[in-house]
């Protein structure tokens, strides 16, 4: 059992580099994705769903929102 | 001229579509993904609970030539896709929405209004790509030891002769449709029957567009550049030419008959 936390810590210092440049990708892409929902005037499918969407599909939910989602004005 | 203004305009509404943020950090992450979860393999399968006792398991090695290939092809898969999402609407969404017509009422040659909107769209993926390729080979360099410059640059320009032909090739089908989703369908389909048709025949000739990344790979374990990769090379840009040619002759004739 305590090896298990030991090596639990162990592994997130170990994995800090990997995932560092990953949460910033991920958050960028996010506060993007949310800027443009709020901003857009019509979108295809409730707004709302598409903020759900968004936050919680980690990478795919921005992307999909701005290939699917964004309504060409 | 025209083709400066039309040119502009699109950078110009990819940036209010923020397509130059997310893309260039869409593409970073297809091409980071593998080799970063390679690398760290060992520590995931600790992480999600490691193995029983006494079962072991080797990893190989990976070179870094293997590694810098594995961004390529997801590239080649989700990359593409991408690719090809940004660029379904460039023309037949205009044409839909009547934007096309504003314009084209305009002493604009039809060629000009093609050849700015290819060559916008190729300059986002164009600068996404790089910006893509060059955190992999960081990584790279970083995790799995050295790739020169001369060889990245030469695996990069190659497989951008494939990226221009999908940009060419989505370009053309927006002439000839007016449904954005019927352009990505008919593009993602042309280009999976090119494959089949690579594998096939890919003995016979070794210089089909699609074989561009094998040729890749063999240039950067051989450490020279394969004949079959410049001749694909050529054949894959020659035949870009000719789609744009026809989607000018399609398009303007389409036009005129409206």
């Amino acid at each position: 059992m305590q090896d298990f936390t030991n090596g639990s810590i162990e592994d997130l210092v170990e994995f800090l580099p990997i995932i560092a440049p990953l949460i910033l990708i991920q958050l960028i892409l996010m506060i993007i994705a949310i800027i443009s929902l709020i901003k857009a005037d019509d979108t295809n499918g409730p707004k709302p769903i598409w903020a759900v969407i968004i936050v919680f599909l980690t990478f795919i939910g921005p992307i999909l929102y701005f290939i699917v989602g964004r309504r060409q004005s | 001229m025209q083709w400066k203004t039309i040119f502009m305009k699109e950078l110009l509404e990819d940036w209010r579509s923020y397509k130059w943020i997310w893309v260039p950090l869409v593409f970073i992450l297809f091409c980071i993904m593998d080799p970063l979860s390679t690398y760290y393999l060992p520590q995931i399968i600790q992480a999600v609970g490691g193995l029983p006792d006494g079962a072991v398991i080797d990893i190989p090695e990976t070179e870094p030539e293997m590694a810098i290939m594995m961004s390529l092809t997801q590239m080649s898969m989700l990359g593409v896709l991408v690719v090809i999402a940004i660029t379904m609407g460039v023309i037949a969404g205009e044409r839909k929405s009547g934007v096309a017509e504003l314009i084209l009422v305009k002493p604009v040659r039809y060629v000009t209004y093609i050849l700015a909107k290819w060559s916008a769209k190729l300059l986002l993926v164009f600068v996404s790509y790089l910006v893509g390729m060059l955190a992999s080979w960081y990584y790279v360099n970083l995790l799995f030891g050295e790739i020169t410059i001369i060889e990245f640059f030469s695996l990069f320009l190659f497989y951008f002769v494939w990226l221009i032909f999908v940009v060419t090739l989505t370009v053309f089908y927006n002439t000839m449709m007016k449904v954005p989703g019927l352009v990505l369908t008919s593009t993602v389909i042309t280009i999976m029957a090119m494959s089949v048709l690579n594998q096939i025949f890919s003995f016979r000739l070794p210089w089909l567009p699609n074989s561009i990344s094998e040729h890749i790979t063999t240039m950067l374990t051989e450490g020279s550049i394969p004949n079959e990769l410049w001749m694909a090379s050529a054949i894959t840009l020659g035949l870009s030419l000719i789609l744009l040619l026809f989607s000018r002759y399609i398009f303007q004739t389409k036009e005129m008959a409206e």
